[in-house]
C-alpha cells in the first residue's frame, strides 16, 4: 500500500444503504456540476425538441407545446459514474412515453443529441415504460443551465452521463450508435447496479 | 469552471511518459494551432480538452483504476528525447 | 523538454511558514528531487490508514536554485486536503509528491524579458517561483508583476515582494485590492482593468512575454483585456486554477 500520512483522515465516509446506493458510490448533498463543454444558453423562446430517424414523420414540439403535454413530478435517485450519488431528487417533466405515443418504429435504439456536441445512446426500451423523461424542473425550480436547462433527458436507472443535458432531440436508430462517452471508454449501456462504468466491465 | 491543458499535464505524463503541454496541436475543424497547455479543459464524466479557437474536441480522457483511455482528435506534434 | 521520470517520491516537512491567516508554505525535503522550472507544479498524494487516498496539485513556490521544494497552500474551510496540509501537518511529517509537472507555463531566465506577470490570489504562487528564479539567476529582464488580492492581509509574500522590487534590477510590483483598502494604501483599489494594465505594464510594442495565473474568471478576464489591448494571443500563457475539492 502507498505511504500513509500521519493524521490524514480524508472525507467523512459514512456507511451507505446498499439497497439505495449502487456499489462503489458515495452519497452527496450538493449537486456537482460536470460538463463535457461550455454551458449552452438557449432561451425557451428559441427551444424546440424533435424526434426523428426511423419514424414516418419527424415530430417536434416548441416549449409551449411541451408544457401543454401531461406533466409528471417524481422523485428518483441519480448515480454518476464519477462515484457520487444523489438521493431523492425531485423533477418535473414529460415522460418519453408521452412523446413517443402513437409512434411506430423498427428502431431498437435512440441517440440523444444536444446543444453543444454531446450525444449518448440508449436502448429504446430503456427510455420507455416509464423509465425516462424530458425534465425541465428540478426541486421545484426551472432547471438551471449548468444542470442541463432548459431541459435534459433523465434516465435515472442508468449512470447519469446517459441523462443528456441540453437535449434537443432523440433520433430513433436501427443500429446502436455509441455516443460521446461510449466511444471514449465508458460502458455502452451503463447499469450502476452491475457497476458497468467502463468499456471493459 | 473550466481549466486549461496545464491541469491535464500530470495525467498526460502518467499516460504517455512525456510532458505534453508545449506540444502544438492543429485543430481538425478550424486549423488553428495552439499548444496543449492553451487548450480549454472541461470535467465531465471524464476530461475533455477543446480547441481554444473553435471549441471542438481535441482529446477525451477516461481513467480506470488500471488504465487511462485517451481518444485524440486533430494533429498533435509531440517531440520526445531518445 | 528533457524526459523526466515522474514518480511518486517521499516529501518530508522541514518547516512551515504562515504567509497569511489562510495560507501556509510547506518547505520540503524531497528524496531524489530532479529539479524543476519556475512555473511547474507538483501533485501531492495523501493516504489515510484505511487506504483512502486523495490527490491535489500545487504550484511550486520555490526557485529551481533552492534545494528544498516549497508549496504554498491556501486553506479552504471545508476542504478535504488543505486543512490537513495547511493545518495539521508538522515538521517531520511525510507525504507523497510527484513532479515536476508542466511546461507551457514555465519561464527560464535565459529566455529573457520583458515580462508581464499577472496573478490573482494564489495565482501568485507560480509567478513567485519565476521571480525567485529571476533573482537567483541574476537576471535583469524588465519585469512587471501585477497582483490582485482581496484585502491587504491576503497578499502572499508581501515583504519579499517589497524587497525584490527595491533591488533596482528592473522589477516593478503593483498591487491592487478588490475588497477594501487600508488607510494610506498606495496601490490600486479595484479589479484589474485595461487602464491599470496600460499604466503599469510594459507597452504592447515591447512584445512582453505574459504569464497570467489565478481562478478561471480572473485569468479569462485579464487575458481578454490583454488581447483587446493588442497583445499577441500567443504571447499570453495562462494557467487557470479551479476548485479541486479543497
Amino acid at each position: 500500500m502507498a505511504f500513509v500520512s500521519r493524521g490524514f483522515r480524508g472525507r467523512q465516509r459514512r456507511d451507505v444503504d446498499a439497497t439505495r446506493v449502487p456499489p462503489g458510490q458515495y452519497v452527496v448533498n450538493d449537486f456537482p456540476v460536470l460538463s463535457a463543454g461550455p454551458t449552452p444558453r438557449t432561451d425557451t423562446a428559441d427551444w424546440s425538441f424533435r424526434i426523428d430517424g426511423e419514424i414516418d414523420e419527424p415530430l417536434s414540439w416548441t416549449w409551449d407545446e411541451l408544457m401543454a403535454l401531461p406533466q409528471e413530478t417524481f422523485t428518483v435517485d441519480i448515480h454518476c459514474v464519477t462515484k457520487w450519488s444523489k438521493l431523492d431528487t425531485t423533477w418535473t417533466g414529460v415522460s418519453i412515453d408521452t412523446l413517443l405515443d402513437g409512434v411506430d418504429t423498427e428502431a431498437e435504439h435512440i441517440v440523444a443529441w444536444c446543444d453543444g456536441d454531446y450525444t449518448t445512446n440508449v436502448p429504446l426500451e430503456d427510455v420507455t415504460g416509464g423509465r425516462a423523461w424530458l425534465a425541465h424542473t428540478f426541486a421545484g425550480e426551472p432547471l438551471a443551465a449548468e444542470h442541463g436547462g432548459p431541459a435534459r433527458l433523465l434516465v435515472p436507472h442508468l449512470y447519469f452521463w446517459k441523462s443528456a443535458k441540453w437535449v434537443r432531440g432523440l433520433t430513433l436508430t436501427i443500429e446502436d450508435q455509441p455516443g460521446f462517452w461510449e466511444l471514449a471508454g465508458y460502458h455502452n449501456y451503463g447499469d450502476p447496479w452491475r457497476e458497468q462504468r467502463y468499456w471493459s466491465d | 469552471m473550466r481549466l486549461d491543458g496545464n491541469a491535464l499535464a500530470g495525467v498526460l505524463v502518467e499516460a504517455l511518459g512525456t510532458e505534453m503541454t508545449e506540444a502544438p496541436r492543429r485543430c481538425q475543424s478550424c486549423g488553428a494551432v495552439n499548444p496543449v497547455g492553451a487548450h480549454l479543459l472541461y470535467q465531465g464524466a471524464g476530461w475533455v480538452l477543446r480547441c481554444p479557437a473553435c471549441g471542438d474536441v481535441a482529446l477525451r480522457v477516461v481513467s480506470l483504476s488500471d488504465q487511462h483511455v485517451l481518444t485524440f482528435a486533430g494533429e498533435w506534434r509531440v517531440e520526445t528525447p531518445r | 523538454m528533457e524526459r523526466l521520470r515522474v514518480d511518486w517520491r517521499v516529501a518530508t516537512v522541514s518547516g512551515v511558514v504562515d504567509e497569511t491567516p489562510s495560507a501556509r508554505t510547506l518547505v520540503l525535503d524531497v528524496d531524489g528531487w530532479p529539479g524543476h522550472r519556475a512555473g511547474q507544479h507538483a501533485d501531492v498524494r495523501l493516504t489515510a490508514e484505511d487506504g483512502y487516498q486523495a490527490e491535489r496539485s500545487y504550484s511550486i513556490a520555490s526557485a529551481p536554485e533552492d534545494p528544498q521544494v516549497s508549496l504554498t497552500i491556501e486553506r479552504i474551510d471545508d476542504g478535504e486536503v488543505s486543512p490537513y496540509l495547511a493545518g495539521e501537518l508538522r515538521d517531520g511529517d511525510q507525504f507523497e509528491l510527484r513532479g515536476p509537472i508542466g511546461g507551457h507555463f514555465t519561464w527560464r531566465a535565459q529566455e529573457g524579458g520583458p515580462l508581464l506577470l499577472v496573478g490573482g490570489g494564489s495565482g501568485l504562487v507560480p509567478l513567485m517561483a519565476m521571480l525567485r528564479h529571476r533573482a537567483a539567476a541574476g537576471s535583469d529582464a524588465r519585469t512587471v508583476l501585477l497582483v490582485s488580492s482581496r484585502t491587504e492581509e491576503d497578499i502572499l509574500y508581501r515583504a519579499e515582494l517589497d524587497r525584490l522590487a527595491s533591488e533596482g534590477d528592473g522589477l516593478a510590483v503593483h498591487h491592487t485590492l478588490t475588497r477594501g483598502t487600508p488607510e494610506g494604501w498606495q496601490g490600486s483599489d479595484r479589479r484589474v482593468d485595461a487602464e491599470m494594465l496600460t499604466e503599469v505594464g510594459p507597452p504592447v510594442a515591447d512584445a512582453p512575454r505574459i504569464f497570467v495565473c489565478g481562478p478561471t474568471p480572473f485569468v479569462e478576464a485579464v487575458a481578454d483585456l490583454l488581447v483587446g489591448m493588442g497583445h499577441a494571443p500567443a504571447s499570453i500563457h495562462a494557467e487557470r486554477f479551479g476548485p479541486t475539492g479543497g
